[in-house]
């Protein structure tokens, strides 16, 4: 079938976009001024300590054959050491990426779920007073800067009303003894929705915004299209028409756009992980770059362009499942 | 002859537009009888499709149906009274919107689009949407309905039918997709089909296969039909009885011959003229002069009158009557000129318009035959 040979040259199309993200960042974290040995060592560090420094993190070779053992041992899943945690890239990101990842979805699931009904109704409502609500909210989602609705929400629902905590998140997975106050799995669970609803909100309202306004311009032209007339002309009720008929078509621009906004969310994430304090990937980059630490920048920086690419041939693919002209080409 | 199973009396519609009130429907009768194929036709932009979307009360805002009635086997599809205020509101016997969903369209009075391209959902597969509709409007079961959308396929000629089913829209040609749309028309089993300029988007050869089909199914199943078009050659070989409209109104009514041989309003004879014949270079072509003005400030008197050879003065004050022109023992010729009424025509002074290009054009080409 279709489908699948496309899901397959799909995939294989990552490969080379994943090297070039790799060479860029190589070169580019290279060109960065400033010497990471010096950071490490205070500002006039003996030059024997230098270049053993040096040796240990095979600074002291040519820039070419750096890239290449890069490349190499990425291939092999190694990222390398990280010079300011002391341990392997690796390890940092596997502790780090799924705290972002479950911020990321979870903020995705919360503009989606918001979103779609707001999209709809409104399209349905077209200039009726739902539909102004809800234009109004999309438009302040739109034009206000995320970090200034975390910090918004910490002093109304930190500070003031004491209902939710403001710093750090816990994993929903993590074990009970692992977490302070909590005696079993479920508390556990509660403890995590409790910490994830002001970073979940605070990262979600922009793509909430992009997405409820994509939805209903979207649902509005596709219910002026023939073939909805068609249905309505067979006497298909207006609820069915929404449900099924203009549906599925109104959801392509939408599968777009939520590919897009995954660069705006992981920039995103970095903002709204330091306003909560929360260990991520956004937070890892950050200390990473501060301390020009080659191999985190670019293990970090490695993961958000996968991170990036997951995501785009995601939406190809979802793009071939819902609109059968994507995966079948030619017409009889 | 028995009572017409679709009958307009008097329908107007309007659309309420920031630049004012357009109104595109604006006052036309018709009746199709049964096994009857009726054309309505026009220049864009006439109303043809606002008249059949009002008919099946599909107007979409901001156009709304202001007046009239439509009464199709009994039932009033558009029905108006006088409420106590003097305003006209919808009678208590037109049809809701439910009733007119579920006991009328596609049960009862199905339409067919102009462009098949767009008529089908991209989505889903063909089989299943002519299933869906089949299922809605006929009380058969899933599988029932799948028999036949199968049967329907191959009967407007789609080769291999159990396969096609499973086919997407893109994987049909523009042709292949119009016999779907008929298919669906004809599986849903009703007395009238309104068809939209059915084979305008259609190169010539599929449009005559089409017109063809049309034919043969339309005598098998005896189904009516309220044919759209702007193209006369279609007319002529398919409809039984024509409507032409312009601007709003139907301005001449009679049976196919006599529509083409014994032509009675000047806008007619101005659309046959304009038909093109193979002896024609395009230097000789002879299109109507003027463009069709905007529904929404129409001009007085006779709504033709800017562009009509035959203008006269009067043409510009008197509202023409819709009237019988028919010699005694002819069938009905409806006709709106005044050239058939009593109004002064014949003494009035010619118009200069844009078909008569100069003062006294309209003079000589003018047959004068009124009354």
């Amino acid at each position: 079938m279709g489908r699948l040979r496309y899901t397959i040259s799909r995939l294989l199309q990552a490969v080379p976009v994943i090297v070039g993200v790799i060479t860029i960042t190589f070169f580019l974290t290279d060109a960065i001024p400033g010497d990471p040995v010096q950071i490490m060592l205070g500002p006039s560090p003996s030059a024997q300590q230098a270049a053993a420094i040096r040796a240990k993190f095979g600074l002291d070779r040519p820039l070419y054959v750096r890239y290449f053992s890069y490349l190499a041992s990425v291939v092999q899943l190694d990222l390398g050491t990280s010079i300011y945690y002391q341990v392997p890239v690796t390890q940092k990101i596997m502790e780090r990426l799924p705290v972002t990842m479950y911020l990321l979805l979870a903020s995705f699931t919360f503009a989606l779920v918001t979103a779609v009904p707001l999209g709809i109704v409104s399209a349905q409502r077209r200039n009726e007073p739902t539909d102004h609500i809800s234009r109004v909210v999309a438009l302040f989602g739109v034009s206000t800067p995320s970090f200034w609705i975390g910090l918004m929400l910490i002093i109304i629902f930190s500070f003031w009303l004491g209902w939710l905590p403001s710093t750090n998140i816990v994993l929903p997975w993590t074990g009970p003894a692992n977490v302070g106050g909590a005696s079993n799995q479920l508390e556990v669970i509660i403890k995590s929705l409790q910490h994830l609803i002001m970073p979940m909100i605070t990262l979600g309202t922009l793509q909430m915004a992009a997405f409820t306004r994509i939805e209903r311009s979207s649902m509005l032209e596709v219910l002026g299209e023939e073939y909805v007339k068609l249905a309505r002309a067979y006497g298909v009720s207006e609820s069915k028409i929404v449900r099924k008929h203009a549906f599925r078509n109104a959801q392509l621009p939408l599968i777009t756009l939520v590919g897009l906004q995954l660069t705006s969310a992981l920039g995103g994430a970095v903002l709204t992980e330091t306003v909560f304090s929360i260990n991520g990937m956004g937070r890892l980059i950050i200390t990473a770059v501060q301390n020009q630490d080659y191999q985190l920048i670019m293990g970090t920086t490695l993961v958000f362009g996968l991170v990036f690419v997951i995501g785009v041939i995601i939406t190809d693919l979802s793009y071939a499942y819902v609109d059968p002209r994507v995966s079948f080409d030619g017409s009889e | 002859m028995s009572e017409p199973i679709l009958k307009v009396e008097n329908l107007k519609t309007q659309f309420f537009t920031e630049e004012g009130t357009v109104r595109a429907v604006d006052g036309i009768s018709f009746e199709v009888n049964e096994g009857e194929l009726v054309g309505l036709v026009g220049e864009s932009g006439a109303g043809k499709s606002v008249a059949t979307s009002s008919i099946m009360r599909l107007v979409e805002d901001p156009g709304e149906i202001v007046g009239g009635t439509v009464t199709y086997k009994g039932k009033k599809l558009i029905d108006f009274e006088e409420g106590p205020d003097g305003e006209l509101r919808r009678s208590s016997e037109m049809l809701s919107n439910e009733q007119m969903r579920k006991q009328i369209r596609g049960k009862e009075i199905a339409i067919i689009f102009q462009d098949p391209m767009e008529a089908l959902n991209p989505v889903f597969k063909v089989g299943a949407q002519l299933r869906e509709f089949i299922e809605i409007n006929r009380d058969v079961s899933g599988k029932e309905a799948k028999r036949i959308a199968v049967d329907m396929l191959r009967e407007v000629g789609i080769p291999e039918p159990e396969k096609r089913y499973d086919s997407y829209p893109h994987q049909f040609s523009g042709g292949m997709r119009q016999r779907v749309i008929i298919a669906m028309a004809l599986a849903c089993e009703p007395d009238l089909i309104i068809a939209d300029e059915p084979t305008t988007a259609l190169d010539v050869t599929v449009e005559g296969q089409i017109l063809d089909l049309v034919d043969e199914l339309q005598q098998k199943y005896d189904t009516s039909f309220v044919w759209v078009t702007h193209d006369l050659g279609v007319v002529a070989e398919i409809c039984d009885r024509v409507n032409v409209m312009y601007l709003g109104e139907i301005i001449e009514q009679a049976d196919v011959d006599d529509l083409f041989h014994k032509t009675r309003h000047p806008y007619t004879e101005a659309l046959l003229d304009s038909i093109p014949r193979p002896d024609q270079s395009v230097d000789e072509l002879n299109p109507i002069k003027g463009v069709m003005p905007e529904a929404i400030n129409p001009p007085s008197g006779c709504r033709f009158h800017t562009r009509c050879p035959d203008a006269r003065t009067v043409c510009r004050e008197v509202h023409p009557a819709y009237q019988d022109v028919s010699d005694p023992g002819e069938a009905r010729h409806m006709v709106s000129c005044v050239k058939y009424e009593n109004v002064g025509y014949d003494d009035a002074e010619p118009l200069e318009t844009e078909a008569t290009g100069a003062f006294g054009g309209g003079l000589v080409e003018a047959r004068g035959d009124g009354q």
